[in-house]
């Protein structure tokens, strides 16, 4: 411990880190824990199909012995003069009734061996078969474990990890990175092991066999280590630079498909074709380096396999002639040689395997372990049904990174029924304002109570199921439109459903699709306008039948009809609610109860309309400046 | 080995169409790197006849040194049953003169290997050099085509579609030549010429030791064909995965909102465990492949034991007038059978990549061959300096065959005059303006400007003086300085902030990290739509042109921007000619003439307050805008 701490910090953070990502693959290992019977299995099997692949060569050297013994036999047996067989019977140091003993019954040595070969082939496969199948299955069930973790995980973080995450990012840990710590240990992991008991297992055998011939080849064994260590520091550099070389090609292809019409507008396809064609030339380029390295280090290291094989040929063929080694002994071992070389082979791949794998699980257990930084509190307790008074006091508002308050000693008191407008600049506190009464996000200081109660000290569930909000943008779900309005109230009845569509004025539109209610939406349905989508929201909102009501009243594209539409609904949906709004229009200003003024994440005002733009000049500013254009025609039908 | 071949069974197969014409096609794309293709061939056959040999050497060490001992010595009818050939074996008489020989050989069996090694790399590069030139000049050649197709195609087809063309296809044939052609030549090269090797040395014996390859061809085929099919459902099940995650990423604030958490849990575990289910189905083909195709290779050993140690052992033919099978032939026959499995299971995987490979290139083509709808006219002049007079006489214009969607539109425009269009979503106005650049062609009727029909002018001298802002600003990921600068590309830095300030752009642009050098996210992002759009203008302005085409954005940005977005408008519209699709009053109220569309055919014309007077139409839609606001008024 004295040592690690003497160290230079830069040297503990990088030994912290190494350690880190080891420990995050070992801890996606553990979640074999979870399959322990399969695993067990698939471990249990591959010793089993490994130990009688190893027994084949024992087998092939008893087919080869039985033969040549065999033909030796008959070769002596044949040479018609005496003299010249009784000179062969001594040479071999044999009597010619074990000769003819031996000839006799070489074919049923044969024929046994054979079927010993063709028993262990079959019991061997069926092994291996039930690793890879039990080794496939336990990774599956870990990629599936693991994105039921990482989707359980994201459900439940708060708002402020979304806005520093992008969906395509979390996209990708839960698929690419999955797959990658799924394939290491469906072969990595497997790999691993099986490289280790057969390298043990077969330079034992080598050295029982023939412990001077096993010499011989120690040497190789080294330098081939060595190799695949060169082999992986150049391969994965090179690799990394095709893969940034192509994302590159792609963004110009993709700014070129996405953006054509303004390539087209400002005629420049001559400068797109010109960008495209470096980029293309550059990839061309690391390809082909990718190519020279790889031509010629795949064949090398097959190379320090095989010349393995030419080393054993002379040493061994030595040993033959002097009569000190069996011809079927040399074959056995020459097999046993190709057992050796196998697991340094596959040492290049689970290398690569291994380094990604860590490098994606530590990407997983990011998102696992982040903390979701809104919980229920031990004692929370239910909330009461809402009456509709909310207050804040002192609310100031600080993303956790940075300093600045987003909001600043907000205080004010809202009584039921209430419409309160909220009115500034973006970036002014309004959005802020209207995620902290449903708890998406915690006060840094201050507190939100909703009748009373802190929003703090009441379960999530109980507060939010009684709030409705139309957010900004509305995301539909795969599912029906029917699926989409009863979101939050999945138990609503046919009844229910339409009414709150036909308040919403969402009603027509979806009786305009072929299957009405139950036409299918979202990422694999139809797709619904702007305009559609909103007023969704709407009735979604609306069936809940809340007491509060939060509302981003900014309307995205839509014709001057459907803005009216959804004006009316929006209408329709305040009355009798306490209502957080933020207004973007001037009738919603105008009709609001209560008016907030924001100015950089500060209140600046508080009151109706007649006061405010008597008292207060930033409102009557905003109300001159942001709202002009709605107001110009209004001044003009009078 | 076991990771790709996954990973090739997962391909999705489809079969090309026309496999004669395309491979015709790959040929001309080969025709440059003609020569490194004759090197591909010669370098594999240097390496398949080093593969070759070493069994055959391997064979000879056996029957020339290491069991010839007892027979030769005698003399007499032992060496008749000897198959070596590699040296004179009356010669061997010394233990010493043997393990010379011997040394020998092994030196040319490390010879062997390291030509075989060599030309392995060779062929491999070469390939690669012929593979990699050939993708390269395909891509250009389809980027450039991209260019080439009209608007109408990019609206036709989903730009997912268009992308997957050039990376999914071409990555199938990056595959292809790369890897899979090469070794599939190659293995098909070993595999002849072994069993040429087996039937030349013993055609009976050969025949039978070579019954069991076509049974191991078929079973590769058959477990490579039930995994695919268990293959495409699990793609199919992990879309359903991926559309879950998706969904729930990016609605993950209504999933909260709306307490939905533990439904969207219990659903996305359903889609993962059918995920899971189709995997594991799949499992079990790929994880039987390789243990059954070893085990048929024992078959074959033990059927090439079986037949050459009994001819051996009986000393007598398979068949009556062919030759002993010697126990060298044996051994020969034994590494023979050993090294054929390889390049089968090898071959009955690859195949498949072929095939794919082929397909994407299919696909490749037929987007090549994509009909540019829009061409210059043989005898089209660039266009002259533009002044601005606008005309549209009887224009009509379908993008699918019999639909028109425009119907007659005849109006004129002066030089300097605004346009404004206005109109329900789908009623024209957008193809309208794309008629101008001829992004579209007409199908009956003209679009002149200055007098010029545009079909008649080259397009590239066209669209160069008309500027166009398009209602989804498009920025490419470079720096604010570069995405202003593509309006005219030879401007100058000071020009190019000339034209930022003249569009209020300067201020924010300068409040930025980096200033004008700010390096852009994909399409801009970083920038609020607002100064996207700011940037966008800025660009136009730069451009200078001398007719415009404004599509106003409807959504919603923060109103003070908005401000400063429509005086940067109005500035911009000062003494051009300009269409508009209008959305704002103000801008409505400023045209010159107002185009009510309706239905692909202009329902009504004529300035703001001329067309309120006539209360029809426009007057409708005037009135449902402002009416809530009049009520409170």
């Amino acid at each position: 411990m004295q040592a690690v701490s003497s160290a230079s910090p830069k040297m503990k953070g990088r030994e912290k880190r190494a350690k880190g990502e080891q420990g995050y693959l070992r801890r996606a290992i553990g979640y074999l824990g979870r399959y322990k019977t399969m695993t067990f299995i698939a471990y249990g099997a591959l010793i089993i199909a490994t130990l009688s692949q190893l027994i084949v060569p024992q087998l092939v050297q008893a087919m080869i012995d039985s033969i040549t013994q065999g033909a030796v036999a008959q070769q002596v047996l044949s040479i018609p003069s005496e003299q010249g067989r009784m000179f062969a019977l001594t040479q071999l140091n044999t009597t010619q009734d074990a000769l003819q003993n031996t000839y006799n019954s070489a074919p049923s040595w044969i024929l046994g061996a054979v079927a010993l070969i063709l028993l262990v082939a079959v019991i061997r496969g069926l092994f291996a078969f039930i690793q890879s199948y039990a080794a496939e299955w336990t990774a599956q069930g870990i990629a599936y474990s693991m994105r039921n973790d990482i989707f359980i995980r994201i459900q439940r973080l708060s708002f402020s990890y979304y806005d520093r995450n992008q969906t395509g990012q979390l996209m990708i840990r839960a698929t690419d990175d999955v797959e990658r710590v799924r394939l290491f240990i469906a072969q990595g992991l497997l790999l691993t092991f099986q490289a280790f008991l057969l390298l043990v297992v077969t330079l034992t055998i080598l050295f029982l066999t023939n412990w001077r011939l096993t010499l011989s080849i120690l040497p190789i064994l080294p330098f081939s280590i060595i190799l695949f260590g060169i082999f992986g520091k150049i391969s994965q550099p090179l690799f990394r630079d095709v893969q940034i070389r192509l994302s590159k090609l792609n963004t110009v292809l993709q700014e070129n498909v996405a953006g054509i019409r303004v390539v087209k507008a400002f005629v420049r396809q001559n400068h797109e074709q010109k960008r495209f064609d470096e980029s293309n030339q550059d990839l061309y380029i690391h390809w082909l380096k990718i190519a020279r390295a790889f031509s010629f280090l795949f064949p090398m290291i097959f190379f320090v396999g095989q010349i393995g094989q030419a080393v054993i040929l002379y040493f061994s063929g030595t040993q033959i002639i002097d009569g000190s080694l069996a011809i079927g002994e040399y074959q056995k071992f020459n097999l046993y040689l190709a057992y050796v070389f196998f697991p340094l082979g596959q040492l290049g791949l689970i290398v690569s395997l291994m380094a990604q794998a860590s490098a994606s699980a530590e990407r997983i257990f990011e998102i696992i372990d982040t903390k979701s930084e809104i919980t229920d509190k031990p004692n929370a307790i239910d909330l009461p049904s809402i009456e509709g008074n909310v207050e804040f006091r002192d609310v100031t508002f600080r993303y956790f990174s940075s300093t600045a308050p987003v909001l600043n000693k907000v205080s004010f008191t809202i009584k039921t029924g209430q419409t309160i407008a909220l009115l500034g600049a973006t970036g002014s506190g309004k959005t802020t304002i209207i995620n902290l009464i449903p708890r998406f996000y915690d006060a840094s200081e201050g507190a939100v109570l909703i009748d009373g109660h802190d929003v703090r000290d009441v379960k999530l569930d109980s507060l939010r199921s009684q709030i409705g909000i139309v957010l900004q943008e509305t995301n539909l779900f795969s599912g029906t439109i029917r699926d989409n309005i009863v979101f939050g109230r999945p138990d609503a009845t046919d009844e229910e459903v339409i009414a709150a569509a036909k308040a919403s004025a969402a009603h027509d539109f979806i009786l305009d699709f072929p299957n009405g209610y139950e036409t299918s939406v979202g990422e694999r349905g139809a797709t619904l306008s702007g305009g559609q989508k909103q007023r969704l929201a709407i009735a979604r909102a609306l069936l809940l039948n809340p007491k509060l009501l939060i509302l981003d009243d900014s309307t995205s594209a839509v014709d001057f009809t459907t803005e009216r539409k959804i004006q009316a609904a929006l209408d329709n949906l305040m009355q009798g609610r306490t209502s957080f709004v933020i207004a973007q229009r001037i009738s919603t200003a105008r009709n609001a109860d209560v008016i907030i003024v924001l100015d950089k994440g500060a209140m600046v005002a508080m009151g109706t309309h007649a006061e405010l733009i008597e008292n207060s000049p930033i409102y009557a500013e905003i109300f001159a400046s942001q709202l002009v254009d709605d107001s110009q025609p209004v001044a003009e039908a009078q | 080995m076991m990771d790709f071949q996954r990973r090739a069974l997962d391909q999705e197969t489809r079969k090309a169409k026309n496999v004669a014409v395309t491979l015709r096609r790959f040929a001309g794309y080969f025709r440059p790197y003609w020569l490194n293709l004759v090197g591909v061939v010669v370098f594999t056959l240097v390496v398949v006849y080093c593969n070759i040999l070493y069994p055959a050497l391997i064979g000879q060490a056996a029957d020339c040194y290491l069991i010839s001992t007892p027979t030769t010595q005698m003399g007499g009818s032992g060496v008749a049953t000897t198959s070596c050939w590699y040296t004179d074996i009356a010669q061997l008489t010394s233990n010493e003169s043997k393990i010379s020989g011997l040394l020998g050989l092994a030196l040319l069996i490390a010879g062997t290997f390291v030509v075989s090694a060599l030309f392995t790399g060779f062929s491999f590069y070469t390939m690669r050099l012929a593979g990699q030139g050939v993708l390269r000049d395909m891509r250009g050649h389809v980027f450039n085509h991209m260019h080439n197709l009209s608007i109408g195609y990019y609206s036709r087809n989903e730009a997912g579609e268009i992308m997957s063309r050039v990376t999914n296809d071409m990555d199938t044939l990056q595959q292809m030549f790369n890897f899979a052609l090469l070794n599939v030549f190659q293995g098909l090269m070993i595999i002849f010429w072994i069993a040429v090797a087996m039937l030349r040395e013993n055609l009976v014996y050969g025949l039978l030791s070579l019954a069991i390859a076509p049974v191991m061809l078929f079973t590769t085929r058959y477990f490579s064909n039930q995994a695919r099919k268990a293959f495409r459902i699990a793609r199919q099940e992990i879309g359903n995965v991926n559309a879950d995650l998706q969904e729930s990423i990016a609605g993950a604030r209504e999933v909260q909102a709306f307490n939905r958490e533990e439904e969207s849990i219990a659903q996305f575990q359903k889609a993962n465990e059918a995920n899971r289910a189709a995997n594991v189905r799949a499992a079990v083909f790929t994880s039987a492949l390789n243990p059954v195709l070893e085990a048929l290779s024992y078959v074959a050993l033990g059927t090439v034991v079986v037949v050459g140690g009994f001819s051996a052992l009986n000393n007598q033919p398979l068949l009556a007038g062919t030759s002993v099978i010697s126990v060298g032939t044996i051994f020969a026959f034994l590494a023979y059978i050993q090294r054929i499995n390889q390049p089968i299971s090898q071959i009955a995987v690859l195949w498949t990549n072929v095939q794919s490979g082929i397909a994407g290139g299919e696909r490749i083509f037929i987007l090549m061959d994509e009909d540019i709808e829009i061409h210059d006219r043989d005898n089209a002049k660039p266009m002259p300096q533009i002044i601005g007079k606008v005309e549209f006489k009887d224009v009509e214009a379908e993008y699918v065959k019999g639909e028109k969607v425009l119907k007659g539109i005849n109006f004129g425009v002066n030089t300097g005059e605004m346009v404004a269009i206005v109109g329900p979503t789908g009623a024209g106005k957008t193809t309208i303006i794309n008629m101008i650049p001829r992004f579209y062609d007409v199908t009956d009727g003209q679009v002149l400007i200055d007098g010029l029909d545009v079909r008649d002018v080259t397009q590239d001298s066209l669209r160069k003086q008309i500027g166009m802002v398009l209602q989804d600003t498009f920025l490419f990921s470079d720096s604010v300085m570069e995405n202003i600068r593509y309006g005219r590309l030879d401007a100058s830095d000071d020009e190019v902030i000339a034209a930022a300030k003249m569009v209020a752009a300067h201020d924010f642009i300068e409040r930025l990290p980096d200033g004008y050098m700010t390096v852009l996210g994909e399409r801009g992002s970083g920038l609020s739509q607002g100064q996207r759009q700011l940037i966008a203008i800025a660009r136009v302005a730069l451009m200078n042109p001398n007719i415009l085409i404004l599509d106003e954005a409807t959504s919603s940005v923060d109103t003070r921007t908005e401000r400063v977005i429509q005086a940067a408008f109005e500035k911009l519209l000062q003494g051009r000619t300009s269409f508009v699709i209008a959305h704002r009053l103000s801008t409505i109220r400023n045209a010159n003439l107002v185009l009510m569309v309706a239905d692909g055919q202009i329902i009504e014309r004529g300035t703001h307050q001329e067309l309120l007077a006539k209360g029809g139409a426009y007057y409708d839609l005037y009135m449902s805008q402002f009416k809530a606001e009049e009520d409170v008024a």
